[in-house]
């Protein structure tokens, strides 16, 4: 089970590694012995695999028995709740289906904006995203989405003057009808 | 010392002017709820206000972000002491006394110690940082590339080394956010690197769309993978605050001092923020203090060490941000775009070509810790009621901030995607403790980092030693180093110690 740790740091190593092959393809006219703008991205990614691979090579080595060194704040936090208590991070369950639709409802939401415009589509996202939080009150969650979304969308076109996506045909239409309510040239 | 006094006097005016002053409270309110709602991180709150002063006046912009960050540093206290529910990771130390001492019946009182403690670790260092940014300031003009680079350098070293986690998985996303920097046409050469035929990648990435998907979103996603709990509140109506005597206060005023000086110096650290100098001080206490023994029993020195060094932290982090125009944390990073957005760059010439709005922001500070304070003894009672608020309504408008945000810095929908793509690459860092701040200060600090870098080695003849031979940038790169070394020795030593037992 402890190899599964080294996932991680082999799909990091394993980019960075593609990205080194990158570097080398870098397109540019050398200056005498001036470094060139490969250098830089490539010292960086040279670093980058070192640390996966002592990371990678540690855990193989010590079969995920031993941890590394930590950061200052982290050794301080604990010390401080192994004696005092009070851990900060969250503990309860998982629920990853919900993370994956949370995910997906979000990537739905900026794949339509441009067709359904801002108004459309932000009022769908959030009523259905309070929705898959497990918010159960549909008047509240409809009245939430509908107020935020249109106090969002005044404020950013006719305060800070952000030309926010108006749809295509329809709702285009749509859009206009709503920035002529509200007064938004 | 009569010119400081005199600009100064002239930030004050500025700061009662009716957009400025208004721009000061809310910013104040806001940075007090974003700390009391444990969904939302101060850094994070900072990052969703900022698309909010797109269109302000720069003075106003940075006034209110200044502000969001000064009350950002104070009001999780109040949930830590009231409920048990730290606010920001800054307010865990408060859980040890503060609660403990709620729970023997004194709760208004640990509420005073905070808004004292806060109040006086604000203003002092808000004096200390108008007294030190001159000087500083003129020291800096005499920097070089190698001394801007081993700033740099020290800043990043430090990130990784005093964060949270573990020192390779936090070199790992340091690595990770320097190289998102490099994505672009490179300044030297007009090369273009990693943009792999997406025109948009030409630009860069901005660091302000990784921050906002990294801290943000991928907040978010992982609230939403705990299933977005709220807390239930009880007696929410019986919060009052007491304020301790002077007598009490003189009692432990060298706790007030280290608290406050330590705040100061990890606050200057590039790098290091609000909650390493509020756990750093609560040690230093806990090791050094006159009552180390009772720590953790409810006693007012372990509610005053992590409060004073929490915000008086914030004065310390403005002095490289105004006068080297370098962040040192996640919100002055954000500062410094608010600065960037409107077309001033923070730096050693700011004095000469903007004083006044440096000296207004200063003065904000002052007023912005009295007002702060003021809103918590009135309005403690009302503004943890927040917390009743449904986690996830607050975090679907968290999201759309977020993309807003993204959108109206370059009214772009690829900024958008990139978003949610930094958006799912937080939650995976967080996912699998690869700690965030590391990745975005190396997206902030990386082109300022490879300039400095490679200006140096066109100007010294690629002499990499420079950078130590040179005695200022010397010095600093010899403290990065032991930063860096520092937790292999403690590791090491520790195993040693582990071994023997």
């Amino acid at each position: 089970m402890f190899l599964l740790r080294i996932v991680p740091y082999l799909l990091a190593g394993s980019f960075a590694g593609f990205l080194y092959h990158s570097a080398t393809q870098i397109e540019f006219h050398r200056r005498g012995s001036t470094l060139g703008p490969d250098f830089w991205p490539k010292l960086l990614l040279g670093l980058l695999i070192a640390a996966c691979l002592y990371e990678i090579g540690r855990i193989v080595l010590f079969r995920g028995r031993r941890g590394g060194a930590s950061g200052v704040l982290q050794d301080l936090v604990e010390e401080s709740t192994a004696t005092r208590g009070g851990d900060f991070v969250a503990t309860e369950a998982r629920s990853p289906w919900r993370l994956v639709a949370g995910i997906a409802l979000t990537t739905l939401y900026v794949w339509l904006i441009r067709d359904l415009g801002f108004f459309l589509a932000t009022l769908a996202y959030v009523f259905a995203f309070i929705a898959l939080g497990g918010y159960r009150r549909w008047g509240v969650n409809a009245a939430v989405s509908l107020i935020g979304t249109a106090l969002m969308m005044f404020f950013f076109m006719k305060v800070v003057y952000v030309s926010l996506p108006i749809g295509i045909g329809p709702f285009a239409q749509f859009t206009f009808w709503l920035m002529q309510v509200m007064g938004i040239r | 010392m009569g010119g400081v006094l005199a600009q100064l006097a002239g930030g004050f005016v500025d700061v009662f002017a009716p957009m400025n002053f208004l721009a000061l409270t809310v910013g104040l309110l806001l940075g007090l709820l974003v700390a009391v709602l444990p969904g939302l991180t101060l850094v994070m709150g900072v990052v969703l206000a900022l698309p909010f002063t797109y269109n302000m006046d720069v003075t106003a912009a940075i006034i209110l972000l200044t502000a969001m960050y000064v009350s950002g540093t104070y009001a999780g206290a109040w949930t830590s002491i009231l409920f048990r529910v730290p606010g920001e990771p800054i307010d865990v130390p408060l859980l040890w006394d503060g609660y403990s001492m709620a729970r023997k019946g004194e709760a208004a009182k640990a509420l005073g110690w905070t808004l004292v403690a806060a109040g006086f670790g604000g203003l002092a260092a808000a004096t200390v940082m108008v007294l030190l940014a001159h000087p500083v300031a003129r020291i800096a003009l005499t920097f070089s590339t190698p001394e801007y680079f081993s700033i740099i350098f020290f800043g990043l070293a430090s990130v990784a080394s005093l964060g949270g986690g573990s020192l390779v998985n936090a070199l790992i996303s340091l690595f990770a956010g320097l190289l998102i920097a490099t994505v672009g046409v490179d300044d030297t050469y007009g090369a273009e690197r990693f943009t792999f035929g997406v025109r948009i990648l030409s630009d860069g990435i901005d660091y302000l769309v990784v921050m906002v998907g990294a801290f943000g979103l991928g907040e978010v996603f992982t609230r939403m993978e705990h299933r977005f709990k709220s807390v239930p509140l009880q007696s929410v109506d019986k919060v009052s605050t007491r304020l301790p005597t002077l007598g009490e206060a003189a009692a432990i005023k060298g706790t007030f001092a280290r608290g406050t000086l330590l705040g100061i110096v990890i606050g200057l650290v590039p790098g290091a923020g609000a909650t390493v100098a509020s756990f750093l001080s609560y040690g230093v206490e806990a090791q050094y203090g006159r009552r180390k023994d009772l720590m953790g029993t409810g006693i007012p020195e372990g509610i005053v060490a992590p409060q004073t060094a929490a915000t008086s932290s914030v004065g310390g982090a403005m002095i490289p941000l105004i006068t080297m125009g370098i962040p040192g944390s996640g919100a002055t990073a954000i500062i410094l775009g608010a600065f960037l957005l409107h077309g001033l760059q923070p730096g050693p010439q700011v004095f000469e070509t903007s004083s006044h709005i440096v000296y207004a922001v200063f003065a904000s500070i002052f007023v912005g810790v009295i007002g702060m304070c003021l809103i918590g003894y009135f309005a403690a009672r009302y503004l943890v009621r927040v917390l009743e608020f449904p986690e996830v309504i607050v975090s679907a408008y968290v999201v759309m901030c977020c993309i807003l945000g993204a959108f109206a810095a370059r009214n772009n929908l690829t900024d958008v995607w990139l978003i949610v793509v930094f958006g799912v690459a937080g939650y995976l860092f967080e996912r699998f403790r690869f700690p965030i701040a590391p990745l975005v200060l190396g997206v902030i600090l990386g082109p300022i980092a490879e300039t400095n870098f490679m200006t140096t080695m066109i100007s010294f003849g690629n002499d990499w030693t420079i950078f130590f031979t040179r005695p200022i940038s010397g010095t600093i790169m010899a403290l990065a180093v032991i930063t860096l070394v520092y937790p292999i020795l403690r590791h090491l030593r520790r195993r040693r110690r582990l071994a023997a037992t």
